[in-house]
């Protein structure tokens, strides 16, 4: 398998048509790099062929929830949930849970994945642990 | 009842470029009739376009972000009489029913260039 890394900051820099220097490892894919979810699909593709490792949307949501039931992940009012923070570390280890849990709604935890986790994602699913 | 509205506006040369020819990635992101209708079309990538929109609209209606449950899992259709509308399957009917979301409502428009949906979930 490719250098996933590079293969990741790659498909970043390309699908966003960035310079190299706007990417680093901690910068959230959405917020600070402004992708959107064609943006997304176009990274996973590009990843898919580089390093053959295939990764859908959906695997980003179950990757980030760590198979808690939605129920119990979010609140009736779609906020993230005590249980659900703590399990968002797992994930995305830069995530403080203390802050999350109560305020952050569940449309925006996509908005705190990195560059560092999508990586990490790829590695473990390469590796076939993911 | 509470009314819940989702938006968004997808460039169609962007969509085309990611999914033109390969049949994977169409599968990966439409359903197969999703794709019968498209593919029966002139400009199928427009109706591809406005598709993703579309389930893009109703994940935000639902207050959820990219990744909640697979694109095909949110299915545009079509009544006979032309009147688009949403079919949900699996997980995302699941998200929905927890919502106490009863039906939808759909708008879709689009050009060569910009394809735009709006979500309106009862």
């Amino acid at each position: 398998m490719a250098d996933v890394d590079s293969a990741v900051k790659e498909a970043v820099v390309e699908a966003l048509a960035l310079d190299d220097d706007e990417v680093t490892p901690e910068s959230t894919l959405m917020d600070d790099l402004g992708a959107e979810s064609i943006d997304l699909l176009d990274i996973l593709f590009r990843i898919e062929k580089s390093t053959g490792v295939k990764i859908e949307a959906s695997d980003l949501g179950d990757y980030m929830q760590g198979g808690i039931p939605d129920d119990e992940f979010s609140d009736e009012n779609e906020i993230i949930t005590e249980k659900g923070a703590e399990h968002l570390k797992t994930g995305m280890p830069q995530v403080d849970p203390g802050e999350l849990a109560g305020t952050l709604k569940a449309e925006e935890v996509i908005t705190l994945f990195t560059v560092q986790n999508l990586v990490e994602m790829v590695k473990k699913r390469g590796d076939g642990a993911g | 009842v509470r009314i819940r509205v989702g938006v968004d506006v997808v460039g169609v040369e962007r969509l085309e470029r990611l999914v033109r020819d390969d049949e994977d990635r169409q599968r990966e992101l439409f359903t197969q009739r999703e794709l019968d209708y498209c593919s029966g079309k002139r400009r199928q990538y427009e109706h591809m376009a406005v598709r993703f929109a579309a389930k893009e609209a109703v994940l935000k209606a639902m207050g959820l972000g990219l990744g909640a449950c697979g694109w095909r899992e949110i299915e545009v259709t079509r009544a006979e009489s032309g009147v688009p509308s949403i079919v949900l399957h699996g997980r995302a009917r699941a998200l929905a029913d927890e919502r106490g979301i009863r039906s939808w409502r759909l708008t879709m428009t689009h050009t060569h260039r910009l394809a735009e949906a709006i979500a309106v979930a009862l």
